[in-house]
């Protein structure tokens, strides 16, 4: 059995994970404080905490609020700030195997170009994921990956700065994800992680206010999977590049779906929260289907589910 | 950091609506010290779905060998269901978790302030120190007489002065009476309980001019536990902001209001 993908094929630099198994952005850190307990290296990619040019302090709390089978969030990007990940976590990730791809996030075109001209050519960095579910405070305040033509520009001005390999992690505050996942496609991105938090709002009846100290914030966990599902099926019928999906995956099985709608790799986000080994068993679970199924490569079973004979 | 199934070996309501829960030790436990915590997993399905903090409120030897507690009031979905769990029945949790207590040696008048439920990690503190020989005294506070933990079930050798609020028992106010008394008898102080209390603790010690350092345990929303998703925030008054999971719980309330 090879489980081995490459989330880059055509790129100068190639990104290959042993395994379809990644993080996702805020729910590993920046992967030092489970390194200490688990092998890393077994993974198949690590996605680091959201990144900002400056350091910030996120959110007033409350933060977090559980809702039935999800939680929402709003920690507000609080964040090292991308000198010193990379005076001090990008040498940690050098020392090991697993490819570490940095999540930026800017608030202007602007940042996303500096931020990716600041993390070229680091040792310990394999790839970037542009989060461009940032409102562009230059143009109106609508998300950037809201309107196809501002996420293909983010694409263009990181590609503009740097060679690593580029995964863009998508919203699903879109009507139609399709047009958005072509247009990054077409502005050069590698691959596309499908996709961040949904919108959404819990009120405290005791307080007679929202919970979260913002109001809305954005909702993961298993409640989420069956969105991101259609999302990963919709977005990687029209793209030619890997789809990475992100969303309530909780289970080896959870990854299988997420392969059979079109993906590439999963990432595990909240499921770490209840367990800390999560990523890890998940991969043996997965591991395990494969092996019971007589699958032994990745693409075999990918994109499975949109075919039609 | 492996989560565990914990067996448990006894459920009781111990005073007003307070429960106790005891469960079998896993042996990686031992190494656990007051002020530290545990993740708990109520349900057996997505629904609820993030773990509880709760600190570890007392050890003890059970007849299968060692065993841990945790305290707390029922105020939700997932304190409503371990408070149904019975002897035999499994709890998923993670831990031992944060940065405990930190004790100074070679010190002996210890003095540890509980508000409410609060009180939960100071008992088994009060235990510990107790058994290495200084000298505890104990102020509990709450709003009635059903909010304090019993007298008896303390270590005989713990001075305890009580507050209520309406009265109900003991001296009636809040801790911070009792503690401006006895802030100047004890070599170093612990606290847990309610936010406001932590402030009004340094504020007295400030006022007093007192450098005592005053160990606080803090309660934040958590949804890991783990220091990797960043909900459990505190924004000390001089700058930054610190993760009360990996940070703390512990920490010196100089370093979070001065
Ligand atoms: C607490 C928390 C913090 C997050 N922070 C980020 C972030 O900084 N950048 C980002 O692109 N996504 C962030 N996400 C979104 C996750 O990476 C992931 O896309 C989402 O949670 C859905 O996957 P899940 O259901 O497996 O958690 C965060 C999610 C959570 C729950
Ligand atoms: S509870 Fe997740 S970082 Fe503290």
């Amino acid at each position: 059995m090879d489980l081995t993908v490459n989330l880059a094929p055509h790129h100068k630099t190639e990104l290959r994970l042993r395994n379809p198994i990644m993080t996702a952005s805020g729910t590993f850190s920046n992967g030092l404080e489970l390194a200490k307990y688990h092998d890393v290296d077994a993974l198949g990619a690590i996605v680091s905490k959201g990144t900002t040019l400056r350091p910030r302090r996120g959110n007033a709390t409350p933060r977090t609020a559980e809702t039935a089978a999800g939680m929402l969030n709003s920690i507000g990007f609080q964040n090292i700030g991308v000198s010193a990940l990379i005076k001090t976590i990008a040498p940690v990730w050098e020392r090991w195997d697993v490819p570490a791809i940095v999540n930026i996030m800017g608030e202007t075109l602007d940042e996303y170009g500096t931020l990716a001209a600041r993390l070229e050519g680091v040792p310990g960095v394999a790839g970037l994921e542009v989060n461009v579910s940032c409102p562009n405070v230059e143009a109106g305040g609508l998300e950037f990956g809201q309107v196809p033509e501002q996420a293909a520009a983010v694409v263009r001005e990181v590609a503009a700065h740097s060679t690593l390999p580029m995964l863009v992690k998508l919203t699903p505050s879109v009507s139609d994800i399709r047009p958005i996942a072509m247009a990054v496609e077409a502005a050069g991105a590698q691959a596309l992680t499908v996709t961040n938090t949904i919108p959404a709002m819990a009120i405290d009846v005791r307080t007679r206010r929202p919970v979260l100290s913002t109001g809305s914030g954005g909702l993961s966990g298993p409640a989420v999977k069956p969105i991101a599902m259609r999302n990963v099926y919709l977005a990687s019928s029209v793209v030619d590049i890997p789809v990475v999906a992100s969303g309530g995956a909780m289970t080896g099985l959870d990854v299988v779906e997420f392969v059979m709608a079109g993906a590439t790799a999963v990432q595990v986000g909240t499921a770490t929260f209840l367990d800390p080994a999560a990523p890890w068993s998940i991969l043996a679970e997965f591991e395990a289907w494969c092996a019971a199924e007589g699958v032994t490569c990745v693409d075999e079973i990918r994109g499975v589910a949109r075919r039609r004979d | 950091m492996k989560s565990f199934l914990a067996e448990v070996t006894e459920s009781v309501r111990l005073y007003g609506d307070t429960h106790a829960l005891w469960l079998r030790s896993p042996d990686h436990l031992a190494s656990a010290v007051p002020g530290q915590f545990l993740m708990a997993y109520a349900g057996e399905s997505y629904d609820p779905l993030l773990g509880r903090a709760f600190s570890i409120f007392r050890v003890r030897r059970g007849p299968g060998g060692p065993e841990f507690g945790v305290l707390f009031d029922v105020v939700g979905r997932g304190t409503d269901w371990l408070s149904r769990r019975r002897e035999g029945d499994q709890v998923r949790l993670v831990g031992p978790l944060g940065r405990g207590f930190e004790p100074r040696e070679r010190v002996q008048k210890m003095l540890l302030v509980g508000g409410g439920i609060g009180v939960a990690p100071l008992i088994w503190l009060a235990d510990s120190l107790v058994a290495e020989g200084r000298e505890v005294t104990m102020v509990l506070g709450g709003r009635t007489e059903a909010q304090i933990f019993p007298a008896a079930l303390l270590p005989s050798e713990v001075e305890l002065v009580v507050t209520t609020e309406d009265g109900s028992l003991g001296e009636t106010g809040r801790v911070t009476a009792p503690f401006e008394r006895l802030l100047p008898w004890c070599d170093q102080a612990f606290a847990c309980g309610p936010d406001p209390m932590f402030e009004a603790l340094y504020r007295v010690a400030r006022d007093a001019g007192s450098n005592k350092p005053i160990q606080g345990l803090l309660e934040a929303r958590m949804a890991c536990g783990l220091g990797i998703c960043y909900s459990c925030a505190v924004f000390p008054r001089k700058g930054g902001v610190r993760l009360v999971c990996t940070d703390g719980p512990m920490f010196d309330l100089r370093d979070l209001y001065a």
